[in-house]
């Protein structure tokens, strides 16, 4: 029971980060979503797990729970990796307003 | 600042440690009277220092983005001059001088808002075997995502006019912004044409050009691109 709890905190944890996350990356939110969703289910109903798992040919239920939580592990990698490329893109703004801001001419043996 | 400029097209070099040759291709393009703003990406040599002697204005990012980013910066730069037309044009002197006038002419003639250089219908000099089935994949690729038909989708010689440059908001800093440049003029709708140009490798060029691990780099960047917004 209380590895249940556990392990219900924390996939409710993921479900509302998963929440928060939609507006930003919808396709990473919505997949998270439904993947701690299904993980909550079947940490309450142990027994739906193994019978889905015998059906997808794994052996035992904590099995697929195990695999659903690297799945959801591999999406917060991802999603991380696509905030950086968010920040990137901020950094990359400013810096092309102080490149152009900071533009300087040719030199003048040149131009003159 | 400089002076105003003279004529209201515009030619941007994005170039990352280019000393080497920078000052060479610049000042070729000076000569025909062109406003010339080479982007210095960050480098560690003296391509910004070479260019300006040349006769270009320096854009320097305080730190390396990558070609792609520095495009975008020649672009909005240029805009911000009063370009009515830009022209991106490489820094490694793989591109002919004369070409230019072929992209600018085609932009008119054609009533198109994009010119794009291509070795293909053009020629190119002595350019590896290795060379042509890596361009002729991505180009596959590009048709494929994209929807343009075009035979040269890496070519970093082509024309713009103000109103298709106004258009071009490149997001991806590094290599993988010549797909997505199609990809915009895909999205804008406007007109394009393919202008045959000639590429003339060297072993210079060759040793700064792409390579096939390049290529699955852009794919990942460009995958991830399409995740969030």
């Amino acid at each position: 029971m209380i590895a249940q709890i556990g392990l219900s905190i924390l996939l409710l944890g993921v479900l509302f980060y998963a929440w928060t996350e939609y507006s930003r990356a919808p396709a990473i939110g919505l997949v998270s979503m439904v993947v701690a969703g299904a993980g909550l289910y079947f940490v309450w109903l142990p027994s739906h797990a193994t019978w889905l798992a015998s059906l997808v040919g794994i052996g035992r239920g904590v099995d697929l729970i195990l695999y659903v939580w690297v799945i959801i592990s591999l999406m917060v990698m991802l999603n991380l990796h696509l905030k950086l490329r968010s920040q990137m893109e901020l950094i990359t703004a400013l810096t092309r307003e102080i490149a152009i801001a900071n533009a300087r001419p040719a030199s003048a043996a040149t131009t003159l | 600042m400089p002076g105003e400029p003279d004529t209201p097209i515009w030619l941007i070099i994005p170039a990352y440690n280019e000393a080497a040759v920078i000052g060479r291709v610049v000042a070729d393009v000076v000569k025909r009277g062109y406003n010339v703003a080479v982007i210095d990406d960050g480098s560690i040599d003296e391509t910004g220092c070479r260019a300006s002697v040349a006769g270009a204005i320096v854009v320097t990012h305080p730190i390396n983005l990558g070609q792609g980013a520095a495009l975008q910066t020649g672009i909005q730069f240029a805009l911000r001059q009063g370009a009515d037309t830009v022209v991106t044009f490489d820094a490694d002197g793989q591109h002919r001088v004369a070409d230019i006038d072929s992209l600018i002419g085609a932009l008119a003639t054609n009533n198109a808002d994009f010119a794009l250089g291509s070795r293909f219908l053009g020629g190119a000099v002595a350019m590896p075997l290795s060379r042509r089935i890596l361009l002729m994949a991505a180009t596959w690729f590009t048709r494929l995502t994209t929807g343009l038909n075009v035979s040269d989708t890496h070519n970093g010689l082509r024309a713009m006019t103000r109103r298709g440059a106004s258009r071009i908001k490149l997001r991806q800093n590094r290599m993988a912004h010549a797909s997505e440049l199609l990809d915009e003029i895909a999205r804008s709708g406007l007109r394009y044409v393919e202008v045959p140009v000639t590429i003339e490798y060297s072993r210079y060029s060759l040793a700064k050009g792409q390579r096939l691990t390049d290529s699955l780099r852009i794919l990942v960047d460009l995958s991830a691109q399409r995740l969030h917004r």
